[in-house]
């Protein structure tokens, strides 16, 4: 698989849990790439929800990176 | 016409070009000739106790045809008496009042000494005084030279011990030998310094013979390290031109040196922050006469451009010098190749497959005719292709939209700091 289809793929995971409202809560970079953590606050119990994905490409690190400043900035 | 004078700190000079010092500032004669020639200025070889010169002296680097791609010397200051000297630097300046004469010095770090050269220099009328901080052999092991250049202190100290005597306008000119010039030069600004001057020349050994196993040049079978200068270096002296000018703590003007062999080169420099250029290399590998190519060159640019007087270009480009933490992650180019204009020679192939991002395809269109075709979503946009590409409009380096926003590396570390992100970075 190309760089290129390995990025679509890892930002179709992050699209998939943003569609599904979950945000990014923590990013851990070492040097085995990102690992973002996602969180989906639930309504009812207080409990959330939690995904990570293991990112490895540059674009994708660019990709999340964009999302986070966005939600940030929407946060702020 | 354009306006092509300069003032440099209060120095004033009918054109941007002037000779550094060097051999070909050796004499009256030769500054002579070279004002006669066209330069507008001549820093002399560098004025100090007379010294002792080896043969041989000079060495050249050519690269793939090209002669003198590089120049490595291991000459040193002026082997006159400065009687000598001063002499024919008055009847020089008294012949061409006009033209710009600045006298190098280099003595021992000691206040007397430098007190007594800037006022005997001073007396027969320079425009100005270079403290050569920079020569890096020779000089440099008896304490002088880039051995002082390289210590902030010592530069601090003696700028400020020349300006305590000096009436004319003081550059301090720097060496490259050291890790920030930014800390030196930031030196002489503490020390009073009306300007600074870069690049001197770079610690170098020019080559070995491998047939007798001698250095390049030799000195009966001995070599010591020389100082490197010539086109080679010239993206050396570029860049620490860039940094000292986008620095708001150096808010003095600088003459550029390092590699400048023509007109264009000399715009470059101007536009990084140079308020005018030093040349050595390029006369002695051509001759005074190639300043009528520098003034014609450049005057035609300006006209062109619009541009009324070659001042107006000084620092033009150093605001877009930048550190990379501030540059755009998102701007995104790629390769486009023209197969109409490409001779298939398949070097941005090569040069892409194996030692890039393998995103240029050989392949055939309905014709059968070989083409090669870049697949614009593997192709990072390194421009190694264009580089290797031996015709000119073969291939493009085309901007297109990345469809995010830009950010930068600093701006990304910014946010995920703000998230309490983990980095074993």
């Amino acid at each position: 698989m190309s760089e290129y289809q390995q990025f679509l793929q890892e930002r179709d995971q992050i699209d998939i849990l943003l569609q599904k409202g979950f945000k990014i809560k923590h990013i851990t970079e070492n040097l085995s790439g990102a690992f973002v953590e996602f969180e989906k606050r639930e309504n009812h119990d207080g409990e959330s929800d939690n995904e990570t994905l293991h990112i490895t490409t540059p674009e994708a690190r660019k990709y999340f990176s964009i999302i986070m400043i966005k939600q940030q900035t929407e946060e702020a | 016409m354009a306006d092509l004078s300069i003032n440099l700190a209060g120095i004033e000079s009918p054109n941007p070009f002037w000779l550094a010092s060097a051999p070909p500032t050796n004499s009256g004669y030769q500054v002579q000739r070279a004002f006669e020639a066209g330069w507008g200025g001549a820093v002399w070889k560098t004025l100090g106790d007379p010294i002792l010169n080896v043969t041989s002296r000079f060495a050249a680097v050519s690269f793939n045809g090209q002669k003198v791609a590089g120049f490595n010397n291991i000459e040193l200051i002026t082997d006159r008496p400065l009687e000598v000297n001063l002499k024919e630097i008055y009847e020089t300046k008294k012949r061409f009042p006009n033209h710009t004469i600045i006298a190098s010095l280099m003595v021992e770090p000691n206040q007397e000494q430098w007190h007594e050269i800037v006022k005997r220099v001073e007396d027969v009328g320079v425009d100005g005084l270079e403290l050569n901080f920079g020569c890096p052999h020779g000089m440099a092991e008896r304490g002088m030279g880039s051995a002082s250049g390289q210590v902030p202190e010592l530069v601090e100290k003696q700028t400020y011990w020349a300006k305590e005597a000096a009436k004319t306008p003081v550059i301090v000119k720097l060496t490259p030998n050291i890790t920030d010039i930014t800390v030196t030069a930031e030196a002489a600004v503490k020390g009073g310094a009306d300007a600074i001057s870069m690049i001197n020349t770079i610690n170098s050994l020019a080559g070995v013979d491998i047939d007798s196993w001698n250095t390049i040049p030799h000195v009966g079978g001995k070599g010591a390290h020389g100082g490197y200068c010539g086109p080679a270096v010239k993206p050396i002296a570029l860049h620490m031109v860039g940094e000292c000018a986008r620095n708001p703590r150096i808010n003095i003007p600088i003459s550029g040196i390092g590699g400048i062999s023509n007109w264009k080169n000399a715009v470059e420099f101007l536009l990084m922050g140079a308020t005018g250029v030093q040349v050595c290399t390029a006369a002695m590998h051509h001759g005074f006469r190639i300043v009528e190519d520098m003034i014609e060159g450049l005057d035609h640019y300006l006209d062109e451009k619009g541009i009324a007087s070659v001042m107006e270009l000084v620092g033009k480009s150093a605001a877009r010098y930048s550190d990379w933490g501030n540059l755009d992650l998102n701007y995104k180019v790629v390769a486009k190749i023209n197969n109409d204009v490409c001779i298939h020679c398949n070097k941005c192939h090569i040069a892409c497959e194996d030692t890039s991002h393998q995103c240029i395809d050989m392949l055939k269109d309905p014709s059968g005719t070989s083409i090669l075709k870049v697949r614009e979503e593997d192709c990072v946009g390194c421009n190694l292709c264009s580089i290797v590409c031996p015709v000119d409009g073969a291939i493009d380096m085309i901007e297109i939209p990345s469809g995010l926003p830009p950010m930068t590396w600093n701006e990304r570390e910014a946010a995920l700091g703000a998230a309490s992100c983990e980095s074993t970075k």
